[in-house]
């Protein structure tokens, strides 16, 4: 039987390799095998995942590349997930995330949704059409660290404001990130958000970073 | 816990990316074949083999997935006429010969109208020529003068109906989205604007399913009454789908509306490869296809007789950042194929982006893109090339990209104009006599052709004692100074007159207080 650093090489490789379906055979026989359920978390499925960000960040992974990486990860803590304690679960903050009312375009919405999980976020996506009282509602019932929302239409990027207007008055302490094709930095600055992502990657790095630096 | 197998591991991982770059991918073999037809300048990227399979794929998408429609009232009729309605009603099958049948139907020719004959064109042009249209659904503007990005306002609005009532290439104008007049009324604002300024023919496009009814009547206003508008409509509207698959109620509402006034449609799916559509081009083109050929048999089955005008409007997601690209290699594939796959496959008019840029300015990448892109699209038989103007993935509008996108459009369409071959145009009689030596710069013949060659007012033929004796101005100085010539010009005849416009501005007022309220 290969030693430890080679078996956890392993799932980082088919994590590398997106292949899902591997990276759970793999974590449930080192959970069989009495493997620290930290070290497996750590040592190979984290250690994969901020590997896959640092090439995403570099350009060397593509968005699909970078999502199926995350799936092959999360196909390995389907399986240590009921082992582990909730404070044993990494989480690199909370994003509760969804599209502006009247707005139904959702497939940007998504992939930030994707993203941020593929970086470690744990994600609540309220879907399309959020009207401003449903953000106020989720950030009250999820306490997030941060709220995402996107506009593709120009006719809906007023609702942005509303909501944000919404959130403050209702005390929502965390920070709040807005995007979509027609926002611009300007109209972020404008409208009391805390940050303007231009595409779904910058949201991760934006994200991250705020956490990171308050 | 690093492992150096890991170390090696990233270095592989990086090398594979650089060796997958698409660069070194080798061509497997050319698509490009004569044109089935001879006589029309252009190409034919695909065979007919190919355009049979995307036809096929087409058919059966429709008949076996179909297609969503929230119109309750539309669903009744499509059924009516043969449509299969599934389970949960919302789901739309169309069998093939409904499909054949409508596409049979559907008229094959059209005149877009201006306010007056002097600016109608007729569709498909007579001499195999195109008509371009300013971009449309703009928020942001590139100041014609001062070249620094802006939100695009009313004003604004003045300055484009200015420059393309003045650009010969533009046959239509679209209404950008104006900011500073309520949003869910902007198209409203921006259409009774624009209607006033202008008598080219121009187009409508709902932002609302209630805003429909306030831009029919405004139209109906501008053309002096319904029945004139019926008889010359003066504006063509956009329907678009909602991809994957699926028609709102507005758009639907908005095909409703516009043929019970005899409105063309453009029937326009957007598609982004890789986000809303596959990702690969032909998964992309069948699924536009269905989506414009689903809101073609919407068209037909509820206003029978109206004009519709296929208008596959490809994007790509950017594998590396998510943004949505206009004017990506794939895309001018995935639109190459689907013009060809509407034009030959389905003998449709089209109508699709002829320009514009992915990138924020009028850049070097701006002029390559729209000019490569405006090559394809020409080439590919297009009717209407749209999208003059327009910047940054279709949300921004330039003056100044308009008059270099003009003069981009009278190149092509001068490249369209296939030579005749004859004795004349063999200059048969000279070169039989052409003495060693000789030359043909002064004789009758080059007298009487050369005014025949495209002599551009943007682009530049100096020697650089010239180019530099004026300070470097380069083409955009040139189009700048175009945009303030136009500028000073006279407003064109035959737009609606003071009574006209205050009955628009009445609608107007009428469309806020009850959209609004």
């Amino acid at each position: 039987m290969p030693d430890l650093e080679e078996r956890l090489d392993a799932i980082y490789e088919n994590i590398l390799d997106y292949e899902a379906k591997q990276v759970a055979e793999l974590v449930k026989s080192e959970v069989e095998a009495g493997t620290d359920l930290q070290i497996i978390l750590d040592d190979a499925l984290i250690a994969a995942m901020d590997e896959v960000g640092d090439l995403f960040s570099e350009g060397v992974l593509f968005v699909p590349e970078m999502l199926m990486a995350a799936n092959a990860m999360k196909a390995g803590m389907e399986i240590l997930r009921p082992l582990l304690t909730d404070s044993d679960i990494p989480s690199a903050g909370k994003v509760v995330i969804g599209t502006v009312h009247r707005d139904i375009h959702d497939i940007g919405k998504n992939l930030v949704g994707m993203m941020l999980e593929g970086g470690g976020f744990e994600v609540i996506d309220l879907g399309v059409n959020v009207a401003p009282d449903e953000f106020v509602e989720a950030a009250a019932k999820h306490s997030p660290d941060i709220i995402g929302m996107s506009a593709l239409l120009t006719t809906t990027m007023p609702n942005m404001p509303k909501t944000i207007d919404a959130l403050h008055k209702a005390n929502f302490e965390g920070k709040i990130i807005i995007g979509g094709a027609p926002v611009t930095l300007e109209f972020a600055e404008t409208i009391g958000s805390d940050a303007y992502a231009p595409d779904a990657s910058a949201a991760v790095v934006l994200a991250r970073g705020m956490l990171t630096n308050g | 816990m690093v492992s150096d197998m890991r170390r090696s591991r990233r270095e592989r991982k990086i090398g594979d990316k650089a060796n997958k770059s698409p660069q070194t991918q080798p061509v497997k073999g050319s698509s490009f074949s004569l044109p089935p037809t001879l006589g029309a300048p252009g190409f034919a990227f695909l065979d007919n083999t190919r355009i049979d399979q995307l036809r096929e794929r087409t058919f059966s998408l429709l008949e076996e997935h179909g297609v969503f429609i929230d119109h309750e009232e539309a669903v009744k009729t499509l059924k009516k006429a043969g449509a299969r309605i599934s389970n949960d009603g919302k789901r739309i099958h169309f069998p093939r010969f409904l499909v054949e049948q409508v596409i049979e139907d559907t008229p094959k020719s059209v005149t877009l109208c201006g306010k007056t004959e002097e600016w109608d064109h007729a569709l498909p042009d007579p001499e195999g020529r195109f008509i371009m249209r300013t971009g449309t659904g703009a928020h942001g503007f590139i100041d014609g003068e001062t070249g620094n990005y802006r939100k695009l306002k009313m004003t604004d609005v003045a300055t484009i109906a200015a420059v393309g009532n003045h650009l010969d290439q533009i046959g239509f104008i679209s209404h950008p989205f104006v900011n500073g007049v309520p949003e869910r009324t902007s198209d409203i604002h921006g259409f009774a604007e624009l209607v006033t300024l202008t008598p080219k023919h121009v187009w409508i496009q709902p932002y609302e399913t209630e805003n429909v009814e306030y831009l029919m009547r405004i139209c109906a206003l501008a053309a002096g009454g319904e029945s004139a508008l019926r008889k010359r409509p003066i504006a063509s509207c956009i329907a678009t789908s909602f991809t994957p698959l699926e028609l709102k109620q507005m758009d639907v509402e908005a095909i409703i509306q516009a043929s019970s006034y005899g409105l063309a449609i453009h029937a326009c799916s957007l598609p982004t490869a890789g986000g809303t559509a596959p990702i690969t081009m032909p998964g992309t083109v069948v699924l536009a296809a269905a989506e414009i050929l689903s809101m073609l048999i919407v068209t037909q089955i509820v206003g029978s007789g109206t004009a519709v005008i296929a208008t596959p409007l490809i994007f790509a997601l950017d594998m590396r950042t998510g943004r949505s690209l206009q004017s990506s290699i794939e895309v001018m594939q995935g639109v190459s194929m689907s013009l060809q796959l509407m034009k030959q496959g389905f003998g449709l008019l089209t109508h699709t982006y002829g320009s514009g840029s992915d990138t924020p300015d009028v850049d070097s990448q701006s002029n390559a893109e729209r000019s490569l892109l405006g090559q394809l699209v020409a080439l590919s038989g297009a009717d209407i090339l749209g999208g003059v103007g327009q910047l940054e993935c279709a949300t921004v509008f330039s003056p100044v990209q308009a008059i270099i996108d003009n003069e981009i459009g009278q190149m092509l369409q001068s490249f369209l104009r296939t030579p005749d071959m004859d004795d004349e145009s063999f200059a048969w009689d000279l070169l039989k006599e052409i003495p060693q030596g000789g030359n043909f710069l002064a004789n009758q013949h080059t007298l009487k052709h050369c005014r025949a060659t495209l002599d551009p007012q943007v682009f530049l033929r100096q020697a650089r004692d010239t180019y530099e004796a004026e300070n470097r101005r380069n083409v955009q100085e040139h189009a700048r100074d175009i945009f303030r010539s136009i500028l000073k010009k006279d407003p064109l005849a035959n737009l609606p007159d003071e009574a006209t416009i205050r009955e628009i501005k009445k609608v107007v007022k009428a469309g806020d207080a009850k959209i609004l309220d």
